[in-house]
């Protein structure tokens, strides 16, 4: 209980800073010097394109390639696309490739596709790659893999807040709602299974027309979708999250013209860093590289 | 043509109930087989914490308002965007009205004691029920088939439920039009601002709390009420929070102002406790809780 916070702590906290206005998990901004340490900031990559939907309302796959390309090169500091990959499979790598199947708002087939042929191109056997999500319990390639990449939709939740790539993992769970109690704030310690510990080599959130609003927990209605055009790619899941949730609250107070937040909070990204230390939600500790369309940006 | 003898059909179909008189539960059987150029493909019925078989995390937010069932149809027609009824069945009117506060953002009753329509997407409450009908892609069949489906259904509840008692309590001065959600778990009530993330005042099933917005967007003020199950709770959870939020809170100095220069108030009466958090001025705060306390 010692460790638990209130409003008034964090107001406290931060009646010495500057206050935008913004929130961060429904928290004022610099409120988050719990539970991190001093170190090397955590690298994040934010593309976007503007001309990702110019040929109508299904996002162009060249351009969804060149963006990954552009954004794995980037984060890996690679001169090109080849040595990129290099760096994070190696040909005798046993890849699971975690994306999302629901069916209202799936990770984009098209993502799936590229995330595969670069990983056939780095030298990964075809036998030995698969995309799954629901099976990965007993998916040969996944209960074997020596490396996992992440890869999901942004979009809120009715439980969690958002779905992230924290909570991508969740189907690797053998009773996956043991996660529930407390809006899924113990998400991260997915991240210690036997079969994920350790492997993840990437993780990718989608943001090409994220869903920043739901009416029911089934509700995936277009008109709280917006397109963004944009990824996020980062080895570290938190920060990657922190930037993609960001993103969904600046858009959720713009659209409704008040603060609107996350209804639960999206507690298990605080939680992964200043419980768990998974990675880093503090924007103070990330390297955000925004390349690409500015506009409307909302981090 | 075509469309003429499909608006027939549903107008014909409007005539039938789905409940046989008397009948408390929504049966999934009840449901029909086919309207207009739709059949039903896929049966849904999911008992308890089985909705997790259905929407995984989501099922949470229905089971906090103490889910029976769920039950329901996917309906799908040649060349059709597919039709998904889902009838969930709260342990209690106020627990369906609950729900409903979740998602709602206006006030409308086209369908039950309160609905929200959308071109894809209805939702209502209605007694015990919380209901919605949805389609994956709105062409103007897909549109009239929900709307039909949300008349049927509607039509097929017999009864109406009370709302909780305790949004009586709440002040109608400056409340925005559907700006407060009822529950009795700990997890809503940082819905519409942060205020700890614990169960800091002891809310659980046994409570019925509303969270209420007042005010314009750029000076919004939020009430909290909660009714325990005695006083003794109610006092427990009102020192609680004062420890935690406002130590300096006194009988003296009821009114805290913060760092962000809001402020703060908290009290009980009787089995209630009543809290106001990021009030614009002293003057505003001490206005709303007076409010607050004189219909409590």
């Amino acid at each position: 209980m010692e460790n638990l916070i209130t409003r008034r702590d964090l107001l406290k906290k931060t009646a010495l800073m500057a206050v935008g206005g913004a929130l961060l998990l429904n928290r004022p901004v610099g409120a988050w010097a719990w539970g991190t340490e001093e170190g090397a900031k955590s690298k994040v990559v934010l593309i976007r394109n503007q001309q990702l939907f110019a040929g109508g309302n299904q996002p162009d796959s060249d351009i969804a390639g060149g963006m990954l390309d552009e954004a794995i090169r980037t984060l890996t500091g690679k001169k090109n696309t080849k040595e990129a990959w290099a760096s994070i499979v190696k040909p005798a790598d046993i890849v699971g490739i975690k994306t999302n199947v629901w069916d209202k708002f799936p990770t984009p087939k098209i993502v799936n596709d590229l995330l595969k042929e670069r990983v056939l191109q780095a030298g990964v056997s075809e036998t030995n790659v698969s995309v799954n999500d629901r099976g990965v319990k007993d998916d040969p390639v996944f209960k074997s893999a020596t490396a996992l990449i992440n890869v999901r939709p942004m979009r809120t939740h009715a439980w969690s807040g958002v779905g992230s790539c924290i909570k991508n993992y969740i189907m690797f769970s053998p009773q996956p709602s043991s996660y529930h109690d407390d809006s899924c704030a113990s998400l991260a310690a997915l991240y210690d299974l036997p079969i994920v510990k350790g492997k993840t080599r990437l993780h990718v959130l989608i943001l090409f027309n994220p869903l920043f609003h739901h009416r029911t927990p089934q509700d995936a209605s277009e008109e709280y979708m917006w397109k963004y055009s944009g990824l996020i790619a980062g080895f570290d899941p938190v920060a990657v999250d922190s930037v993609g949730l960001r993103i969904i609250q600046g858009k959720r107070n713009a659209f409704f013209q008040e603060d609107r937040p996350l209804n639960p909070p999206a507690k298990h990204i605080e939680v992964a860093d200043t419980r768990y230390h998974l990675g880093t939600a503090d924007p103070a500790k990330i390297e955000l590289v925004k390349l690409g369309w500015d506009e409307e940006s909302y981090c | 043509m075509t469309r003429i003898i499909y608006y027939l059909f549903f107008t014909m179909m409007c005539c039938s109930n789905l409940f046989a008189s008397g009948q408390k539960k929504f049966p999934v059987d009840s449901l029909p087989e086919t309207f207009g150029s739709y059949r039903a493909t896929d049966k849904l019925n999911y008992i308890g914490k089985e909705l997790y078989d259905y929407i995984n995390g989501g099922a949470e937010l229905y089971l906090s308002y103490g889910l029976v069932s769920m039950t329901g149809c996917k309906y799908n027609g040649d060349g059709l965007p597919q039709v998904t009824v889902e009838i969930y069945e709260m342990t209690s009117p106020e627990n369906a009205f609950g729900v409903y506060t979740q998602g709602r953002d206006k006030e409308a009753y086209d369908y039950g004691q309160g609905s929200q329509s959308f071109p894809d997407f209805i939702f209502f409450w209605k007694d015990r029920y919380f209901v919605t009908v949805s389609t994956q892609e709105v062409i103007p069949e897909s549109e009239q088939a929900i709307r039909y489906m949300a008349g049927l259904i509607d039509k097929s509840i017999p009864e109406k439920g009370e709302k909780p008692a305790i949004i009586t309590d709440l002040p109608q001065e400056g409340l925005l039009p559907a700006g407060f959600l009822y529950f009795h778990h700990y997890i809503w009530l940082n819905a519409y601002l942060f205020i700890a993330d614990y169960n800091i005042i002891n809310i659980d099933e046994n409570c019925h709390a509303v969270l209420a917005k007042y005010g314009e967007a750029d000076a919004r003020s939020y009430l909290l009420l909660v009714a325990y199950s005695n006083e003794e709770k109610a006092m427990e959870a009102c020192k609680r929070l004062q420890e935690k939020y406002a130590p300096e809170l006194s009988a003296d100095n009821p009114f805290v102002e913060l760092e962000d220069k809001t402020w703060f108030t908290v009290w009980t009466k009787g089995n209630k406790l009543g809290a106001i958090f990021n009030g614009q001025t002293q003057e505003k705060t001490e206005k709303l809780s007076k409010y607050a306390i004189n219909n409590m």
